[in-house]
């Protein structure tokens, strides 16, 4: 028989199949929607990444007190970002711990940085919103912000702002614009700089100077920091100026690794640290993906058997036609594999909206925004497997198919 | 390769015999006992042959055709084809003398409930490979001749009794085969429509020299037999020659 024949028999024997054995390709739906989602997913993030490292500032180095490995607070030395404001009750970084780090080589510069949520008043209303304590003198020159309009803080600047896109025109139904006054616990803020929208938390925060915040902060003290951030003279030595921080700060606080109350990152370390969670929660979607396949290869062979059961007298009545154990064997294969095909569709079509879904269910965290959409690789690669393991699944039901005798087939009630 | 059988050759002696049965036995194993449903029968099938092989329920006739057919091997005995010795036969070989040389039709039509009439007809054709374009010539052609043109795109579900009866007619013809078995063929239908299909077999027999087999227990059907055979407990009772018209 010719291979055209074999797909017609098969097509034909789909198109007439009940609908109870349509539901055993449920498995195969999913198992499938889930390897392209999760594809899908670490191919945005991927991109997603490379793009913010692209435009992140690698010579940037945060210590943060507790004992806690980077947060996944993204954006250190970006200024907007603040840092993990409550992580430790009783451990401080300080005005010691700067004088601690003057000497260490390689250090451009560094300061002290404090943040907080504090509720901010404009023109009647309130919002509670993120505040950034910077140190005017360097902050200009560390940042990756832009300024939209207006200009970033000055060294003599005092009770000023610059505000996230988000702040001026987003939190309050009055837009915010340059020379407009904010109050903060009962203080008159007065708005320099609007910046850039990034798409993340620091459109939504107020970056003020650290003097002036201290005021503003519940809590805040002078020369007692949420997070300290270096910049070191190049990219190249950036890991190395950290391991001599924290070598540094152990020794000046008098803590040994068991101990430790403060964490050192590089921006390099946390985007290996975002790629770490992104790897295992991908082997995590990795896991359910197999676990689908599997049961949709079950659902299928099961459905075979039956398929198999069904049509004995047909295929004993082929066989007496001239129906070789070839032509039987490869018409239930073709149809096991279209089975499997026809999952296939279903699965990318539920993989697809899946992937749809990403950024409504909070991928925005990881940053960015991740983009829509299915490649035409990753639909390829989805009937492929779909196919493969409709094949996988039709070989013994097609097999025991084939070998049956033809006239115990024809008595067959 | 069944050229071979087709065109018959050598050894046996008498040159017309299409299909010979020496001694042959077929025992059935059910767990423990065994059965024996046919016990030594020996006969001799010519070309050209209109036979009827007659006999009560369980006599062994669905299993002396199906020896005959090529569809099952004897556990003893020999069973010949155009003189070949075909007892050893392996499945696929076996497959292929059907498929080239027999025209199965059976009580329960057998029609494939996935394919129109014409994909049915056309699937012996298709099990060897024929051209698609005219394997669909000649099925619609079959169709033709048994009257149900206009019903080339029905299901078999889609027809009655007597219509799918001569749908599977059509179908034993597709690959113009030299014998036509046929097991219990009106056993599911009317006497008219009976009477229409044994016709129609008649006819074949006549105008195209075609070897048609047929295994009943309906007396009435002997009228259109050259030989009758009268099987009983799995053994040839008597041969009756009969003068037709
Ligand atoms: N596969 C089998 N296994 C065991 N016994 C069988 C098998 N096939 C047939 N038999 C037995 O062999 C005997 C002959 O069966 P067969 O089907 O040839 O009878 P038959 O003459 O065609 O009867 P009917 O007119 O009812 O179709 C019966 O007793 C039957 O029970
Ligand atoms: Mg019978």
């Amino acid at each position: 028989m010719r291979n055209s024949n074999y797909l017609k028999m098969a097509l034909s024997i789909l198109l007439h199949s009940k609908i109870r054995s349509w539901l055993t390709i449920i498995g195969i739906v999913i198992g499938v929607g889930a390897v392209v989602g999760i594809m899908s997913l670490s191919e945005n993030m991927q991109k997603d990444m490379e793009e913010r490292l692209s435009e992140m500032d690698l010579t940037a180095i945060t210590i943060s007190p507790g004992s806690s490995r980077a947060m996944m607070s993204m954006g250190p030395g970006g200024g907007g970002g603040g840092g993990s404001s409550a992580s430790s009750e009783d451990t401080n970084l300080t005005k010691k711990d700067i004088m601690a780090l003057k000497s260490v080589d390689g250090i451009q510069y560094m300061y002290g940085q404090i943040s907080g949520q504090e509720d901010v008043y404009f023109l009647g209303e309130e919002a509670e919103l993120s505040i950034t304590g910077v140190d005017p003198q360097v902050w200009q020159y560390s940042t990756t912000d832009t300024v939209e309009s207006g200009r970033l803080l000055e060294p003599s600047d005092n009770y000023v702002a610059v505000i996230g896109s988000g702040v001026a025109e987003d939190v309050f139904d009055n837009e915010v614009g340059l020379n407009q006054v904010l109050t903060i616990a009962g203080k008159s803020v007065r708005v320099v700089g609007i910046l850039e929208s990034e798409g993340g938390s620091g459109d939504n925060s107020i970056i003020m100077p650290i003097d002036a915040a201290v005021t503003l902060i519940e809590d805040a003290e002078p020369d007692v920091f949420d997070t300290i951030v270096v910049k070191a003279e190049s990219m190249d030595i950036a890991e190395n100026v950290s391991a001599e921080i924290e070598e540094k700060l152990m020794l000046s606080r008098h803590v040994t690794e068991k101990d430790q109350d403060f964490s050192v990152s590089t921006s390099a370390s946390m985007v290996e640290t975002a790629s770490e969670m992104m790897e295992s929660m991908t082997l995590f979607l990795a896991a359910i993906a197999g676990v689908s396949l599997v049961v949709g290869a079950v659902g299928i062979a099961n459905t075979m058997f039956t398929s198999v059961m069904e049509k004995t007298r047909e295929i004993g009545t082929m066989k007496a036609i001239g129906a070789t154990n070839k032509d039987i064997l490869m018409i239930f294969m073709m149809n096991s594999a279209l089975v499997g095909f026809v999952g296939g569709i279903l699965g990318v079509i539920v993989g697809s909206m899946v992937t749809a879904l990403f950024p409504l269910l909070g991928m925005q965290m990881m940053g960015g925004s991740v983009s829509v959409g299915l490649s035409p690789t990753l639909t390829a690669f989805g009937l492929s497997i779909a196919v493969a393991v409709g094949v996988i699944s039709g070989v013994v039901p097609a097999f025991q198919a084939s070998r049956m005798k033809p006239v115990d087939a024809l008595r067959y009630e | 390769m069944s050229d071979n059988f087709a065109e018959g050759s050598n050894k046996d002696t008498n040159s017309s015999s299409l299909l010979k049965l020496e001694d042959v036995w077929k025992i059935y194993q059910m767990g423990e006992t065994e059965f024996a449903a046919l016990k030594g029968i020996d006969l001799t099938i010519s070309k050209g042959e209109f036979v009827i092989i007659l006999g009560p329920s369980g006599s062994g006739k669905s299993t002396l055709m199906n020896l005959l057919g090529c569809l099952d091997i004897p556990s003893k005995g020999t069973v010949f084809l155009n003189g070949k010795d075909i007892s050893h036969l392996g499945e696929s070989e076996l497959a292929t003398i059907r498929g080239q040389m027999i025209g199965f039709i059976f009580q329960q039509f057998n029609l494939i409930p996935t394919l129109n009439t014409i994909e049915n007809v056309m699937l012996p054709l298709e099990f060897q490979n024929a051209d698609p374009s005219s394997a669909k010539k000649k099925a619609a052609e079959l169709l033709d001749l048994v009257g149900l043109s206009e019903k080339a795109r029905n299901l078999p579900s889609q027809l009655s009794g007597g219509q799918r009866q001569r749908v599977a007619i059509a179908r034993s013809l597709a690959v113009d085969p030299d014998i036509i078995l046929a097991d219990e063929p009106t056993g599911n239908l009317d006497s008219k429509t009976g009477t229409y299909i044994l016709d129609f077999l008649y006819d074949l027999h006549k105008k195209e020299g075609k070897t048609i087999i047929i295994v009943t227990h309906d007396v009435t059907l002997v009228r259109y037999a050259e030989r009758v055979v009268h099987i009983r407990d799995g053994l040839v009772e008597s041969i009756e020659e009969r003068q037709n018209n």
